[in-house]
């Protein structure tokens, strides 16, 4: 054990810690072989804009087309309802996986569309830690709706709230996510840069944000696909 | 593990991978399978070289920025209420953690994929005070319960078992009763695992990408396990390799975006995750969040001739297209890093004395240079490696020798006149039908691989039929061969041979997405794919169906000599697919 270390003990102080990472990164800059750039590092001009040219040019109507098609290359359901509709859907669809446990977040959108789940659990900060889990973990279907929908890739973004745990997206058997179409974006390029926005206006972001395509899979096995590995075993999108 | 999976000879450990047939099936069809995956993921996308040069210069920014980067990313997570720690070396980074980890009093740990955690022994420190530690990717907990047998790819890292195997594992330390089927395997692992991610007090992640003005890591799974890992245990450990940062969320999008289609073909994997600490009024995901940023010798790798290695984003393509993985299988570079990319870090992290063979399990095709998504130029970093230790005098005696001799035969035209005039009669006692089939000392390394063509008598040689032969005709005045100065001769020559008989095939649609500049059209495209079809199994000779070659007028050896670097210029993935089709992987 080097010094540096002792002095960087989980419980050390601050001042040590400090010592530790100073020495540490004065050692990379003099591996760059200039003096340490403490600030004033800039992004350049990337010299290609082909992240943001991708798919920019297409109407909203032609990436729900994009959308649905890449879905039925990451086995994933499309369903195409209307707000009106949007209970039955969900209800006929819960029916399709064999019925509740539904857990499904508390999303101020579920009651915008006066949707209600007799008998279904809510992620909830009043309920503690434990609980939400092992609601989720008793529960078969999933129900979330999305901050955004990438076309190209097939994936729904959403951000963790107090209302919407993490946990949610991948202890239940069964995942469905409400898109609603004008949240519908070409591709993962604009949703990054639009929370990359938020938090350059100083907007505290969520612990997490995750971009899910479709159900949980592996090929660990003879590069042989398995669909439902850990997270769910089937994803279903309901655009609105 | 460590580092090192393999404390036996290189050659033992080739001669192990070329002698298991399962597992050089199991490669050649997992290779040939990812291969058109990735192709056809660039393909759709479009403008995929413009793609990679902005992933290099992203990459390149970062690391010529490193310092300010990881000191911003540090500021970052401590604002957002978790810890970072520096570790300069294996030991201090595993010691670190085993610290958090008897602090916590924890004893079940889930564990996502990660190499550098594997480099940092991490595994093997926590198991020694006591811990349960559960790797949960699939592949990797398969390996787990095989006794910890190394991984031999970066992605799929069970790559070379087979699902009976795998099966009798389970029964033998699971008690799995069901049959064969990978999905029943699988299914079979998740209800196990649920349980350990439900009762694990600490989640140990990698990062494939820390995003320094969030303060936030990046895990790219598809599996889910990474984000469960991460969500349900109250303490989180994220280990980094200090390079694997950039500078915001748009960069990592970009990153991302190659890293998933270079790996298995997929525009976005199932799961993509930008996770931190736990924010206020949050219910799960870390209560405690400690990062560990580990150099390792990194820090002499950026102050190096090897910087562009560290721009890797451990997408494991360059393991795809290469021959030598092909035939020798991922344990066999000893290395928990195998491939082109592994023999190129290997020896920078564990050390000539070491991994000074490594270098050398490369036939320079320059594939693995050719898929890398962040154009790495692995192929020529081999070279250099090989320079070093050539300089160092750490290749054998016997190498020494033959190097010196050669120079001196090499660098005298009178000496190397005469040798030519004797080599057929020197090698007459060696050879059988044409064929050196056996020889002394430093050659039988070469001959006890592969038969060497004898060399003719002197009336039969290149310079005598060269001073012999018909005079050219008008039209054709030696040097001149149509189109850009000259490639199209050169590409359609010798080039298109390598030691296999094997010609690398140009294949039209990947120079349709490549901008014009990176390739000379013409000189491949169409004149050079049509000719070398016809070259196959038939070395050296010149085929008077060339469209730019005049009739029996051979290939002047000054245009040869005026090639483009090897490689560089042909479409090596389907070039190194014949080669493997051409073996015996059947």
């Amino acid at each position: 054990m080097t010094t540096a270390f002792s002095h960087s003990d989980p419980s050390g102080s601050n001042a040590q810690d400090r010592s530790n990472r100073e020495t540490f990164l004065n050692h990379i800059a003099s591996s760059l072989g200039r003096p340490r750039k403490m600030d004033g590092v800039q992004r350049p001009a990337w010299k290609h804009t082909v992240h943001l040219d991708t798919l920019a040019d297409r109407n909203q109507d032609e990436l729900i087309e994009i959308l649905k098609e890449q879905c039925t290359f990451i086995h994933t359901q499309v369903i195409e309802s209307t707000p009106e509709r949007l209970q039955r859907t969900l209800d006929d669809l819960i029916a399709s996986f064999g019925g509740g446990p539904v857990m499904r977040s508390g999303d101020s959108r579920f009651a915008e569309y006066g949707l209600s789940f007799p008998g279904d659990s809510v992620w909830s900060p009043e309920a503690s830690r434990e609980d939400n889990v092992r609601l989720a973990e008793a529960a078969n279907v999933a129900l979330v709706f999305a901050d955004y929908a990438l076309a190209e890739s097939g994936t729904v973004v959403l951000e963790s709230r107090p209302d919407q745990g993490r946990a949610l997206h991948f202890l239940p058997a069964h995942y469905i996510a409400v898109i609603q179409r004008d949240s519908i974006v070409p591709r993962s390029t604009q949703a990054m840069a639009a929370y990359h926005r938020r938090h350059g206006a100083g907007e505290a972001l969520g612990s997490c944000i995750n971009m899910i395509s479709g159900p949980s899979n592996s090929a660990d096995i003879e590069m042989q696909l398995v669909v439902g590995v850990h997270g769910p075993l089937q994803a279903t999108y309901v655009l609105i | 593990m460590s580092l090192k999976t393999d404390n036996r000879e290189f050659g033992v450990r080739t001669e192990d991978g070329i002698g298991d047939a399962f597992m050089r099936g199991a490669v050649g069809s997992a290779q040939d399978s990812l291969k058109t995956r990735r192709l056809t993921a660039a393909t759709t996308l479009g403008d995929w070289e413009r793609w990679r040069e902005l992933g290099q210069q992203i990459r390149q920014h970062t690391l010529e920025n490193l310092d300010f980067y990881l000191g911003q990313m540090a500021d970052n997570v401590e604002r957002r209420g978790g810890h970072v720690f520096f570790a300069r070396t294996k030991e201090e980074a595993s010691q670190y953690i085993r610290q958090v980890v008897e602090r916590k009093n924890a004893r079940k740990i889930v564990k996502s994929k990660s190499m550098v955690t594997e480099e940092i022994e991490m595994n093997h420190v926590l198991a020694q005070i006591g811990c349960e530690i559960i790797e949960t990717d699939l592949g990797e907990y398969i390996l787990q319960e095989d006794d910890w047998d190394p991984p031999s790819h970066i992605v799929a890292p069970a790559l070379h078992k087979n699902r009976n195997q795998i099966k009798d594992v389970f029964a033998k330390k699971l008690r799995y009763e069901g049959d064969e089927t990978p999905e029943h395997l699988a299914r079979f692992a998740r209800k196990v695992l649920r349980e350990k991610f439900l009762e694990a007090e600490v989640g140990i992640t990698g990062c494939n990408f820390a995003v320094a003005n969030l303060g936030a890591i990046n895990l790219v799974t598809n599996e889910g396990n990474g984000d469960l890992v991460a969500a349900l245990p109250k303490t989180q450990i994220a280990v980094m390799g200090m390079e694997r940062i950039v500078p915001t969320l748009e960069e990592m999008e970009v990153l991302d975006n190659l890293l998933c289609r270079s790996a298995v073909g997929q525009k976005l994997t199932s799961y993509i995750t930008v996770m931190g600490p736990r924010q206020a009024g949050e219910v799960d995901g870390p209560e405690e969040f400690h990062l560990v940023i580990v150099d390792n010798g990194r820090s002499d790798i950026l102050a190096g001739e090897f910087r562009e290695a560290l721009q890797c984003i451990r997408c494991g393509a360059c393991l795809n297209v290469c021959p030598v993985y092909r035939h020798i299988g991922g344990h066999a570079y000893g290395s928990i890093y195998p491939g082109p990319i592994g023999a190129v870090i290997t020896p920078l992290l564990g050390g000539y004395d070491d991994y000074k063979e490594l270098p050398y399990a490369s036939s320079l095709c320059g594939a693995c240079t050719d898929v890398c998504p962040v154009k790495i130029p692995l192929h020529e970093q081999l070279i250099l490696h090989r320079q070093n230790i050539v300089s160092q005098g750490r290749t054998g005696a016997a190498d020494r020798i033959q190097m010196k001799a050669a120079g001196k035969f090499l660098s005298s035209p009178g000496l190397f006149g005469s040798t030519l005039r004797l080599a057929y009669s020197m090698t007459k006692l060696m050879s059988k039908h044409g064929r050196i089939v056996r020889g002394p000392g430093p050659i039988e390394g070469w001959i006890g691989i592969r038969d060497m063509p004898q060399p003719v008598k002197k009336r039969d040689g290149f310079r005598a039929w060269y001073t012999q032969r018909e005079q050219p005709t008008s039209h054709s005045a030696g040097t001149q061969v149509p189109g850009s100065s000259g490639e199209a001769g050169a590409m359609t020559s010798i080039d298109h041979l390598d030691q296999d008989g094997a010609v690398r095939q140009t294949d039209p649609r990947v120079y349709d997405s490549y901008p014009s500049g990176t390739r000379t059209p013409g000189s491949l495209g169409q004149a050079g794919a049509a000719a070398s079809k016809d070259r196959l199994g038939q070395p050296g000779a010149v085929q008077p169906s060339d469209p730019g070659m005049p009739t029996s007028q051979p290939t002047d050896p000054h245009v040869s000599a005026s090639r483009p670097s090897p490689g560089r210029d042909v479409s090596v993935e389907e070039a190194s697919s014949r080669i493997g089709k051409g073996g015996d992987n059947a």
